[in-house]
């Protein structure tokens, strides 16, 4: 059963994600829900998501650290990364970049585009 | 309502260690089943068994078999769906809202670039298409010029002279006048259509309102029978609210540009007088360089600065003696170095403003070449700023195919071989070939007389 890890310290945010992507969970997609960058990474390691919606700022771990550590020490390379942050901090890309995300999204996110993308990565 | 899946409820670590947990306490497993009797968590219990439902709004969504426990697992199954559909419904309101958020978000981000009042319309025209449905969408603005009304349909950036808002007319008009939105979900029945209805069967309409003052309005109509619904016309209004905010932005920066603009040209014309030779000069050069620019594919904002800093490329003449400026035999070397000098003064002249800063480069170095030996600074091929190395092929162009105190112009062929002759000397030859190609569209067009 594939699977896609929402990881955002703010509750409000992870609601969205999951209403945004709950058609999916109807098809049988495992939704996975991490609040800081510790159990983010642990989650990643145990479930192996096919998708990570990866908040920046978290607190223990920031989602950079979070996202060099599964793609660079880890080497999962099967986990697709989306990086999420406030609009604004566009030198975060670059980090991001550096860090390994596959994409980086901007918040306000655009819920129809974020469910076609977890579409697209699962083959869906 | 939405559709409540026990199995995925039941399967959530919470619920089902909880379970576990009530199970452990009373010493006696459960089966938990879907509605159509398939297993989703435990064992057929050994001892006698009672079934009990779980409800979800009187509806059946699952069982739970078992003995003296089963009861208290059901009931509590059947309170933790009705949370979860509070919780849906929360959370599909909330994304909704999210949705109008991201939308407007998304609006107010394209329109942070600059655009005119018509651009603006489009924008809003794009963005309404995408959350409520409708054959025909069209802005009205009310033109504070004629009082009339400008109507914008979709795909075009000036308002339509052809369009007609036909029998909608009389509710748009309506609209602007009260300042009120309106739905008219079956517009034939309407009395005040009468049986001039046409085709629409349902129209929204929202007026475009700046403090309280109403700018114009959205009108949305359909020719299939719809039902537009409050719902609609609160996004519409919260649309409405931010459209208006930037349409009358737009038009307020507009004529500011413009004011800004002729105040440029007045200046740079009254330098221009003083050496009647040179009349038009300023507006020739500027058209060509537009003209450049176009053909090499600058973006709308980068022409405006190039045709800004075209207008001002000799605004530094205003430093340079009338018995210089305006001598009619040769210059001395003495007097071609004090020409030199308006370069200079130029940058000094537009430095001091915020506004011409960027474009300070290109004025500056306007009479730069190619090949290094211009001046003021003999700057070399790519290193001269592009707009500068644009403005000169303009500047030189105009001056070829202009009489001059000292000397007639030149045929018109003959300045046109001059160009190409100097391309890569004096001249950048791809901005040689952009001119060429402007001048064979005929956007370039040398004065005659």
């Amino acid at each position: 059963m594939p699977s896609i890890l929402i990881a955002d310290d703010e509750l409000h945010i992870r609601l969205l994600l999951e209403q945004t992507l709950e058609e999916l969970e109807e098809e049988g997609v495992r939704l996975l829900f991490a609040a800081d960058g510790h159990t983010t990474l642990e989650i990643i390691k145990k479930e192996r998501p096919e998708l990570v919606l990866l908040d920046v700022m978290m607190p223990v771990m920031s989602g950079f650290e979070v996202c060099h550590h599964i793609k660079n020490e880890l080497q999962m390379d099967d986990v697709y990364i989306i990086m999420l942050t406030a609009k604004g901090q566009e030198f975060d890309k670059r980090r991001g970049k550096e860090a390994g995300a596959d994409i980086y999204m901007t918040k306000p996110f655009n819920p129809d585009e974020i469910l076609k993308k977890a579409r697209d990565i699962l083959g869906m | 309502m939405f559709k409540i899946n026990l199995a995925r409820l039941v399967l959530k670590e919470e619920v089902s260690s909880l379970v576990e947990e009530i199970e452990k306490l009373t010493k006696a497993s459960v089966l938990i089943q879907d509605a159509n009797r398939r297993a989703i968590k435990g064992e057929v219990p050994k001892e006698p068994a009672g079934k009990y439902p779980v409800m979800l709004n009187g509806k059946i969504i699952g069982w739970v078999c078992g003995s003296r426990n089963a009861s208290v697992i059901a009931s509590y199954l059947s309170q933790l769906a009705a949370l979860e559909v509070q919780k849906r419904s929360l959370g599909r309101e909330t994304l909704e809202k999210y949705k109008e958020l991201t939308l407007l978000y998304d609006l107010s981000e394209k329109l942070s670039e600059r655009l005119s009042p018509g651009e603006v319309a489009q924008l809003v025209i794009d963005e309404t298409r995408k959350i409520i449905k409708g054959d025909d969408i069209s802005v009205t603005l009310v033109n504070e010029e004629t009082g009339l009304l400008d109507i914008f349909t979709a795909g075009g950036r000036e308002p339509d002279p052809a369009a007609d808002l036909g029998p909608l007319g009389f509710f748009v008009e309506n609209v602007i006048n009260t300042g009120k939105a309106e739905i008219v979900n079956d517009v034939l029945s309407d009395p005040r259509y009468g049986s001039s209805g046409g085709n629409i069967n349902s129209l929204i309409c929202s007026p475009l309102k700046v403090k309280d003052r109403v700018v114009g309005a959205i009108n949305i109509a359909s020719k299939k029978p719809v039902s537009y619904s409050a719902e609609d016309l609160k996004l519409l209004s919260a649309l409405a609210f931010q459209a208006a905010a930037d349409i009358e932005n737009a038009r307020l920066y507009n004529s500011l540009k413009e004011t800004f603009l002729t105040t440029v040209l007045t200046l740079a014309e009254t330098i221009e007088k003083r050496d009647p030779y040179t009349w038009g000069h300023t507006q020739r050069v500027t058209n060509y360089s537009a003209a450049i620019g176009k053909t090499l594919g600058l973006s709308k904002l980068e022409i405006e600065r190039l045709a800004l800093a075209a207008m001002l490329h000799d605004i530094g003449k205003i430093g340079i003696r009338d018995s210089i400026l305006l001598k009619k035999g040769k210059l001395t070397t003495e007097e071609f170095e004090e020409v030199k000098m308006h370069t200079i003064y130029a940058e000094e002249i537009l430095e001091h403003i915020k506004h011409f800063k960027d474009i300070v480069p290109a004025v500056k170095h306007h009479h730069e070449r190619y090949d290094g030996t211009g001046y003021p600074e003999r700057l070399r091929g790519e290193n001269i700023n592009v707009m500068a190395r644009i403005i000169s092929i303009a500047d030189a162009f105009d001056a070829m195919t202009t009489d001059r105190p000292y000397r007639k112009r030149l045929l018109l062929d003959s300045a046109l071989y001059e160009l190409k002759n100097n391309a890569g000397t004096q001249f950048d030859p791809v901005m040689v070939e952009a001119f060429f190609s402007a001048y064979d569209s005929r956007n370039i067009l040398p004065k005659v007389d």
